[in-house]
């Protein structure tokens, strides 16, 4: 991926939707089912429980219905049995024993059934007897409606329980007539027990009714013998009897009055001892009032309801063998069946919460899992894609022609550093003369996608940089301007770019540090160091070849005339419109065509200033550089320098023969111009504000005007010069044609900077002059 | 720098366009185009033309085959990298292709807005470096309406090779163009394919790539029967 495209296409993300339904919302989606079956299945149970506790609580009821029925059963018959035992009694014994045989009878069963608290008898004639429990409930009373006197009275005898006469006493019953009482009444014409209404005695705080039977004695008369039977006792047993944890019942008769029941004798007393009054009322019994309205409605049998938020169970049930139309109401709050049922769900509920936050822990654990997993699994596929990476480009490498031939440009080396290591340059630095100097020998930009080289530094600029490269020590600087080894290397190469961070790696050869591999911003992995040792290596291999082939190649420099170290030196300049040396033009003998010009031209920025102090020191730099461009025409033996605005045209070989050398001059003079160019400029803290372009070819040129003459040149050498020093990667850099390169393959370093389409001229090779060989 | 990718920049494996939805001839495609090569397609139909540059840029469905640029099928991939790949294309093409609701500056620079984080100033500046190799005096400013068709065939060009792209689809600027594109828009191709891009260039007739001859790596006729190739350079 281009560092600036914001999409990688060869990234797909695709996965991502998988993987959140994968990673995400499997696990939760599996944990909900698993919530949502937890809770289904405890509902389930819940309800499933709570019908077989409804169904329980009914049978309970049902069974303490039975109960009580049995034991309503079982307080009533005496009465009911009493009476007809009483009145076979009564009628088989001799009339003249009656009288005893009721006494015994009455004293006996009053002994023995609590419940029961008087008999009476009486027949057709107004006769009357009773025998009742004393006040204290001890003790009888034994009382018979007399005539005294012509006077109704009421004969009481006073008796303990084992029969002991201890008083008696008369009354006034004045108008008394047994017959007209409801228990005798409402015999008429019935041969079966009759009940009288329930009464209440407010004195005695009784509730009282009284059962009674008619029937024939053997003397023909007809008697009614009655048997009054407390009901206060079953409102006892009724008040004691629980039904659930705080459920309770109630008697009521077939029109709703109460017969018995928890608190009777308030709510008679509520009632004005009445008992027509004494009906359920829905603001002291709403429960039983309630229960009451379903029996109307309904029927029989066990109902549940709702009641203020509280849900009840009743049971309505006849009373078998009570009196007619009785009902026994039975209720309780359905929790006090239903509780251990609540109880188990929220048991259940609980486990299912520890379960569910199990779950959730775990598929947490789970998705964390995965998540690093894959995490770990991108890291891998990363670090395979680095490898392959690395691979690829060790395999471009290594599938470079030539690698190793010192002949061939390292192009490959610097491109594939930048492109591993994202650096914003590579450059590979080979340390010259012993040590003195330092030639970059290749420099890849990768924004520019250019290629430069050639520069040359000299340790007496860069003396810790270079100390450091020989310790043979990586070199890493955050920020190179501050620190003290690359300060002066900063200024001088990575101000130009712009550049901050700097990680130098020493180049080993055979015979110790070779050089140096520098990258500029470069952003370093720890692996990469392994791919970055092997540039180095090969990079070690070739600065070796090199060396060496400079060693052969360095008698052969020396021997081309004209150059630096040349015995026998060149004619000074003959044209040179700088120095405007007329005397010198005048003497030009030839013009026409040169077969071999080398034609120089150096174009310079143009220089921004701003006030009188700025440009003059700013003159003062151009005319160092000129003076710098003077010596070295001179010591190269160049044929002639023109200066014209912002451009140098120098020129070598304008002779009617070939002059092989001057390209190599000129060459030579470009290469030293370039050097103290930069370190001109370096030092006046400038970038490289110019270019050179070189071309070698056939030319036409020749001294033009009067007085003086001036002498110029034309023709392709000279416009494609131009282009190349105008098309010029970078600045500071020797740009030249083909034919150059041709010409001083053998003896220059170049990289190539591949073809370009130029006007008029077709499809052509351009090259970088790097340094000499 | 880009990595030059080591197989074919286009490939088009068996691809048969669908005729519904393109006009092409329901024919398997084949070709393979690497990287640095230029190749010639002489199709007389514009819109065929076109539609064939569609089919690479992975425009066109397809009823059989595969069209794989950089080594990715356009069929496997998301909206996101489809546009994102598309960003590596230039292209020129003979359908209407300039925004009315943006003035020429801005169709120019937008696809590198659109795709890459590089500084405005940079691809600035790289536009006006192409707009005066292909002879505009500097980025055009105006509505693309208000431009001369010369005008708007060379900012066509700075759009196509503004930001390195890796493929160059370029339907035939240079007919009716004046002479003076001829050069430039020669020197941007033979730059572009220098750094690794392929190109391939629609043609109606012969004469208008006889001056580019020996840069040409193939040459290839849309017909009919399909794409087929006339002679390998």
């Amino acid at each position: 991926m281009s560092s600036d495209e914001i999409v990688d296409p060869t990234v797909q993300n695709d996965a991502s939707i998988k993987r959140v339904l994968l990673h995400l919302v499997l696990p939760f989606g599996v944990l909900v089912l698993v919530v949502g079956a937890i809770a289904a299945i405890g509902l389930h149970s819940y309800r499933s429980t709570r019908a077989g506790v409804v169904a329980l609580t009914h049978e309970l009821l049902g069974a303490v219905q039975q109960n009580i029925s049995q034991e309503v059963s079982d307080y009533i018959m005496p009465a009911m049995a009493g009476n007809i035992i009483a009145s076979g009694m009564i009628t088989h014994a001799p009339p003249q024993v009656a009288d005893r045989v009721f006494n015994s009878y009455g004293a006996a069963m009053l002994q023995s059934v609590p419940q029961l608290q008087s008999f009476y008898l009486g027949d057709e004639d107004g006769h009357f007897r009773l025998i009742t429990r004393g006040p204290d409930g001890k003790n009888q009373e034994r009382t018979t409606f007399e005539l005294h006197d012509g006077k109704q009275v009421y004969h009481r005898e006073f008796y303990t329980d084992d029969g002991v006469k201890t008083g008696e006493e008369y009354t006034d019953a004045t108008g008394y007539d047994p017959r007209k009482r409801p228990w005798y009444a409402n015999t008429e014409g019935k041969t079966d027990t009759q009940w009288t209404q329930p009464y209440l005695f407010a004195t005695a705080r009784q509730f009282v009714m009284t059962s009674s039977l008619r029937f024939k004695g053997a003397n023909g008369h007809t008697y009614v013998f009655a048997t009054n039977i407390s009901l206060n006792e079953l409102s006892t047993f009724l008040d004691h009897l629980k039904v659930g944890k705080t459920g309770n019942a109630i008697i009521l008769d077939s029109k709703g009055r109460v017969i018995a029941g928890r608190n009777i004798m308030q709510q008679a007393e509520a009632a004005g001892w009445d008992p027509n009054k004494m009906v359920l009322d829905p603001k002291t019994h709403p429960v039983f009032a309630r229960g009451y309205d379903h029996y109307r409605v309904r029927g029989f049998g066990p109902r549940s309801f709702e009641l203020n938020g509280k849900r009840y169970v009743t049971i309505a049930s006849p009373l078998k063998n009570s009196a007619e139309g009785w009902i026994l109401l039975l209720s309780a709050p359905e929790s006090d069946f239903a509780n251990f049922a609540r109880q188990s769900s929220q048991q259940s509920l609980q486990f299912a919460g520890i379960i569910i936050v199990f779950s959730l822990v775990l598929a947490g654990f789970l998705v964390r899992q995965v998540r690093r997993s894959e995490r770990v699994a991108r890291k891998l596929g990363q670090q395979g894609a680095q490898i392959a990476h690395e691979t690829a480009a060790v395999q471009q490498v290594a599938a470079t022609p030539r690698l190793f031939d010192p002949t061939a440009e390292p192009l490959v080396l610097t491109e594939q550093l930048v492109h591993i290591t994202d650096a914003r340059r590579a450059s590979i630095w080979r340390l010259l003369h012993d040590g003195a100097a330092m030639i970059c020998e290749d420099s890849y930009d990768q924004k520019q996608d250019a290629h430069s080289g050639g520069f040359e530094m000299s340790r007496a600029d860069l003396g810790e940089l270079f100390e450091t490269i020989e310790a043979g020590d990586v070199l890493t600087v955050e920020n190179a301007a501050t620190d003290e080894r690359t300060r002066q290397f900063e200024r001088l190469v990575m101000r130009e770019l712009g550049t901050r961070m700097l990680a130098i790696y020493p180049i080993h050869g055979p015979k110790g540090i070779m050089g140096g591999l520098v990258l500029e911003d470069a952003h370093m992995a720890p692996h990469l160091l392994y791919f970055v040792d092997l540039m180095a290596s090969i990079a070690g291999i070739r600065l070796a070849e090199t060396a060496d082939d400079a060693g052969t190649h360095a008698l052969a420099a020396e021997d081309i005339p004209g150059t630096a170290t040349s015995a026998t030196p060149l004619p000074a300049p003959r044209y040179d419109n700088m120095l405007m040396q007329a005397p010198q033009v005048a003497g030009v003998s030839t013009s026409g065509i040169y077969p071999s010009v080398a034609v120089l031209v150096i174009t310079f920025s143009d220089p921004v200033v701003d006030g009188e102090a700025e440009t003059k020191s700013l003159l003062q730099l151009i005319n160092a550089l000129a003076t710098d461009v003077q010596r070295i025409s001179r010591e190269r033996g160049l044929f002639a320098v023109e200066v014209a605005g912002h451009r140098m045209i120098c020129m070598a070989g304008c002779t009617v023969e070939e002059d092989p050398t001057a390209i190599i001059r000129i060459a030579d003079a470009a290469l030293t111009m370039r050097e103290t160019f930069m370190a001109t400029l370096a030092a006046a803290n400038l970038e490289p504000v110019f270019a050179m372009g070189l071309d070698y070819g056939a030319a036409f040129g020749g001294a033009v005007g009067e007085d003086p003459k001036v002498f110029n040149l034309w023709g392709q050498t000279v416009s494609l010069a131009e282009l190349m020093a105008q098309g010029a990667s970078d600045g500071g850099t020797i740009q030249v044609t083909d034919r150059v390169y041709q010409a001083l393959r053998d003896r220059y370093l170049f990289r190539s900077r591949g073809s370009f389409f130029a006007p008029h001229l077709g499809l052509g090779r351009a090259y970088i002059l790097a340094a000499r060989r | 720098m880009d990595t030059r990718i080591a197989g074919p920049l286009l490939e088009l494996n068996k691809a048969v366009p669908s005729f519904e939805e393109s006009g092409l001839p329901p024919v398997p495609f084949s070709m393979k185009l690497m990287p640095g090569d230029c190749m010639v397609v002489e199709a007389r139909s514009t819109s065929r033309a076109t539609m064939f540059a569609d089919l690479c840029c992975g425009l066109v469905p397809l009823d059989d085959g595969a069209v794989r640029f950089m080594g990715l099928d356009w069929a496997d991939l998301h909206d996101r990298e489809l546009n994102a790949l598309r960003g590596r294309i230039g292209r020129m093409t003979r359908r209407a292709s300039w925004p009315e609701f943006l003035n020429t500056h801005l169709a120019i620079t937008l696809q590198q807005l659109h795709h890459t984080s590089r500084p405005l100033d940079d691809i600035v500046a790289e536009a006006a470096r192409l707009g005066e190799l292909f002879g505009l005096p500097g980025l055009p400013v105006l509505r693309p309406s208000m431009l001369s068709d010369v005008d708007l065939l060379r900012a066509g060009c700075v759009r196509a090779f503004l930001g390195r792209p890796r493929l160059l689809l370029l339907e035939d600027p240079l007919e009716g163009s004046p002479v003076d594109l001829q050069n430039p828009f020669l020197s941007a191709i033979t730059d572009a394919r220098d750094r690794g891009a392929g190109v391939i260039w629609l043609v109606r007739n012969n004469a208008i790539w006889q001056g580019y001859r020996q840069g040409i790596t193939s040459i290839w006729r849309l017909a009919d029967d399909g794409l087929v190739e006339i002679r390998t350079a």
